[in-house]
């Protein structure tokens, strides 16, 4: 991105904000988030708001559930596993565990939303709004969006499918159970197809389509050669440095610098 | 645990310990790493496919071990659905709702049919 240089302070350059504020940036999240995503999510999350009653908590704990925790597969778990009576220290470690996959998430997102100014703090907010749907669809539309704006952008899109989805958990939460079994069917199918199509989607170049195939044919031997709760962390070391060099290969093969 | 769940706090303060801490240790850590890496790095694309990966094993993961009343639907259609899927996606130029919906619809159908 080459910046014109301009009058005024150097140190400085002015922000790049693509002729709109902060605000309207904020609210062109929210339209794109509300055009979509947002109640893709809000519908495969139903389901929680049904697990939560079950296993015996209030209201206000399913909708706080989706607000606080805000990944699909741990509310599953923690829901299931208190309905279970599984022991609170091994409830959570397995929560632990399976959300090791936020921290390859955020960090691959959090780069491309930090501006010149974005403050320390700003990243710790924004990485708790960091979720399957948010990522995947933030690290495509991002590229559209100029540098300086891509935070503003970002929670306006991420506000607007937490929100949706913490509605849907509430509704889940009287709903559910009332549901004919091919609808609920349909239900959990939505998770598995929207985010392999999102990740196709954002696929652009070879390790991406690597990454994805990896992870696919690997799964099922991950789940027999790993330990317990540990297949999916070990799929994406090995699978996804896999795919990075093969990957890096097929680049420098293709441009030779 | 029903004990636990008696008093009108405790649910909150359960999902705080034990659901959204664990959890979000991972986001908070992300946040101070996240400072130091730049985004034409090799190794922001190495953590980018990391990430790809383990989402696509997610995808896996409940497409062949479902739980629910997906489990009730036979595992070819569950896959066939996911394989019509990637052929609406590709056939109406890489749309996202025509593949979840070409998906979905195949599916609910063969969970009317089998159940």
């Amino acid at each position: 991105m080459t910046v014109l240089p301009e009058s005024g302070s150097p140190a400085e350059p002015p922000l790049q904000m693509g002729g709109l504020t902060r605000f309207e940036w904020f609210f062109e999240g929210v339209r794109q988030a509300l055009k979509g995503p947002a109640w893709i999510v809000a519908v495969a999350l139903t389901g929680v708001g049904g697990l939560a009653r079950e296993a015996g908590f209030p209201f206000g704990a399913a909708v706080a559930s989706t607000l606080l925790i805000w990944a699909g597969p741990a509310q599953v778990l923690f829901f299931g596993a208190v309905a279970a009576k599984m022991a609170p220290a091994a409830i959570a470690f397995s929560i632990c565990v399976s959300s090791i996959r936020l921290l390859p998430m955020c960090l691959s997102l959090l780069p491309l939303l930090r501006g010149r100014r974005t403050s320390l703090p700003t990243l710790v907010v924004a990485s708790h709004f960091v979720a399957v749907t948010v990522w995947t669809e933030s690290m495509r539309r991002v590229h559209d969006v100029p540098r300086d704006a891509r935070m503003a952008f970002f929670f306006g899109f991420a506000h607007a499918c937490i929100l949706a989805t913490a509605a849907f958990t509430g509704l889940g939460y009287w709903l559910m159970g009332d549901l004919p079994t091919p609808l609920g069917a349909g239900l959990l199918f939505l998770s598995p197809i929207y985010f392999i199509t999102a990740l196709a989607r954002n696929a652009r170049e070879a390790m991406d389509w690597l990454a994805i195939g990896f992870g696919l044919g690997l799964a099922p031997v991950a789940e027999y050669l790993a330990p317990r709760g540990f297949d999916l962390f070990f799929l994406g070391m090995i699978g996804g440095t896999a795919a990075w060099v093969v990957g890096r290969r097929l680049r420098a093969g293709r441009a030779p610098a | 645990m029903s004990a636990l769940l008696d008093s009108a706090q405790t649910p909150y303060l359960f999902l705080i310990l034990f659901g959204f801490l664990p959890s979000e240790v991972w986001r908070f850590i992300s946040a101070f790493v996240a400072r130091g890496i730049d985004e034409n790095s090799e190794v922001f694309a190495w953590v980018r496919a990391v990430a790809t990966c383990l989402l696509a094993g997610v995808v896996a993961k409940l497409v062949l071990s479902p739980s629910g009343a997906l489990a009730l639907v036979p595992l070819a259609a569950r896959v066939g659905a996911i394989l019509a899927g990637g052929a609406a996606f590709l056939l109406f130029r890489r749309s996202v709702v025509a593949a979840v919906l070409v998906g979905e619809g195949l599916l609910i159908a063969a969970a009317a049919w089998f159940t």
